[in-house]
């Protein structure tokens, strides 16, 4: 199975009563690269991370990771298997200071509480979090909740994280922040899925680009001949 | 706090309990201070669960009656009380994953429900068991005085027993708090989902606590027991008893190490007081007192007398 991508989604299905949010997503993610996940609001893009991190059960689908099916698995066993992930919206545990809150991810893979503290600060340093270690969850700014987010997720040692909107609502000095530290979560042979918006910011980062609209994939392909799709410019804007 | 002032205030607590034990020759205070230490284990064992977790259980008495039901037969049919004691903990222990395991489907005010409902089914099966004494109770025959029968005399020597406990409840607390399962337990009360995401199974991890607390509830149930050496189902399993241990923990405040021994002193005297307001006749309006006091609570000061001294801490 040495050719199957680290990530392969195959005709998953994601309903709520009529509401289907996933009709028949597929998706390849190709392991040490960044692959985006784009499509307009309401495309069923969230629900897609949810439904391969196991949040939510899909209706129907399959999911495999490193050649695993894992579609149905419990969150916390694929969070294991090295799945893991931001929230578009955040959810920091508010009560908990910054370094526990990072900790608490670090004890996956170091039970010592010691050992996983340490790790916990390592990682603090890499997203620059770090001078706020000790400040709660619940008194940061909402681009320090996201990055405190995104500390959690690193601490587990992911193979996969799925980031959703981690940049939504950064000041453009934020937002390039956010772009170095992607490359350099990339560096680190973290494979990324990501939700973005913004195009100008996936252009040079991005290896592959897939949109998807009504819970359907329609294109999948390098970001430069994404933004040229006459049917991603139609689902982004609409029928002229 | 740090482990260095943990210990600390642990030395003190526990040298001023054995000096007050030691020149205390009113038996009435020593068997309060007795109830007291009682309390602040069972308070303790319902703050793993309930302040830590988050996971606010109303049936917690379930514990405590199965470890002075354990005591009550052992001494009945010539057991030992200690085996008494490993016993009744040990079937707690067994209790709590038969219980946790489905309760812990349920979140928030369901899984309250649920603990008051099995709480509720336990009374009744014993009130309706002729060899657990049905109503009536059990006294337990009084035995040569001694640690072998764990019956003694006076009153001092159940107060040291029942300190032995409760050190060991806070050491179990504070050990607790600095480990895995304690963070996992603080993350999935902050956030179950986001806990889920990095991995924590907040099933496994929450009845793995309820499993504890359930051994050191039995455990000073037994003592209880051995004790008043008399146990029925209302004064061991009933709602009163679990809305008693809940009032502990929140007026000392959730989550903290030194929260239940302090709601365990305030309660010991206010129920001291309330009886002998209302004598005999006050059955009922304790509950609704306490049950008052832990809404009036929750919603004003949520985190108990260790918030306020917190606060005050902080601003000095
Ligand atoms: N838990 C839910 N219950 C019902 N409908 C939902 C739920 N979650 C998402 N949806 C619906 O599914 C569709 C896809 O939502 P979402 O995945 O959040 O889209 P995106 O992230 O692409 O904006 C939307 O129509 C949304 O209203
Ligand atoms: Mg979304």
């Amino acid at each position: 199975m040495s050719d199957e991508p680290l990530l392969r989604v195959r005709g998953l299905e994601k309903r709520f009563g009529e509401l289907r949010a996933l009709d028949g997503f597929d998706l390849d993610v190709a392991e040490g690269r960044l692959t985006a996940l784009i499509g307009p609001n309401g495309a069923g893009k969230t629900t897609a991370f949810a439904c391969i991190a196991g949040a939510q059960r899909p209706s129907a689908g399959s999911v495999r990771f490193k050649g695993r099916e894992v579609a149905g698995l419990p969150y916390h066993r694929i969070a294991r298997l090295g799945v893991a992930r931001t929230y578009q919206v955040v959810q920091t545990f508010d009560a908990m200071s910054v370094v526990e809150a990072v900790t608490v991810g670090a004890l996956l893979r170091r039970p010592k509480l010691s050992e996983a503290r340490a790790w916990a600060d390592e990682i603090l340093g890499f997203v620059g979090l770090h001078a706020k270690r000790t400040m709660l969850g619940r008194s940061l700014t909402i681009a320090d909740k996201k990055r405190l987010e995104l500390a959690r997720a690193l601490s587990t040692e992911p193979r996969l994280i799925l980031l959703d909107e981690v940049m939504a609502g950064l000041t453009p000095t934020e937002c390039a922040d956010a772009v170095k530290l992607l490359r350099s979560i990339l560096a680190r042979g973290v494979t990324i899925l990501m939700v973005e918006h913004v195009m100008e910011v996936l252009m040079p980062l991005a290896d592959r680009v897939v949109v998807l609209a009504a819970g359907k994939p329609i294109f999948a392909g390098s970001p430069q001949a994404a933004a040229a799709d006459p049917l991603v410019i139609e689902a982004y804007l609409g029928r002229p | 706090m740090t482990v260095q002032r943990h210990v600390a205030v642990m030395a003190c607590v526990l040298a001023a309990t054995a000096l007050f034990t030691a020149f205390c020759h009113d038996q009435f205070l020593l068997s309060l201070a007795f109830t007291g230490l009682i309390f602040a284990v069972l308070g303790q064992s319902w703050n793993w669960i309930s302040g830590y977790a988050g996971q606010v259980s109303f049936g917690h008495a379930l514990f405590f009656g199965t470890g002075a039901y354990a005591s009550a037969l052992f001494a009945t049919h010539h057991g030992s009380p200690w085996l008494a004691l490993a016993c009744g903990a040990a079937v707690a222990v067994v209790l709590a994953l038969l219980v946790g395991f489905p309760c812990f489907a349920l979140r928030g005010h369901y899984f309250s429900i649920a603990t008051i409902a099995v709480a509720a089914i336990a009374e009744i099966v014993v009130v309706n068991t002729d060899a657990l004494g049905k109503a009536n109770g059990f006294e337990l025959p009084i035995l040569p005085p001694g640690l072998a029968s764990l019956q003694f005399a006076g009153k001092a020597p159940y107060v040291l027993v029942a300190l032995v406990l409760f050190a060991a409840a806070q050491i179990a607390t504070v050990a607790l708090e600095h480990s895995r399962t304690g963070y996992y337990l603080r993350a999935i009360r902050a956030n179950q989902e986001a806990a889920a995401s990095v991995g924590v199974d907040a099933r496994a991890v929450k009845v793995t606590a309820f499993a504890g607390a359930a051994a050191f509830a039995a455990l000073a149930g037994s003592l209880y027991a051995q004790q008043t050496l008399f146990v029925d189902a209302e004064s061991t399993l009933g709602l009163s008893v679990s809305i008693a241990i809940a009032l502990v923990g929140v007026v000392g405040g959730i989550g903290t190490v030194w929260g239940p021994p302090l709601g365990a002193f305030v309660y010991t005297f206010l129920a001291r007081y309330v009886a002998a307001l209302y004598g005999g006749h006050g059955r009922g309006f304790d509950l609704l007192l306490y049950g008052a006091l832990i809404l009036a609570i929750v919603s004003v000061q949520p985190e108990g007398i260790a918030g306020i001294a917190r606060r005050f801490r902080a601003r000095t």
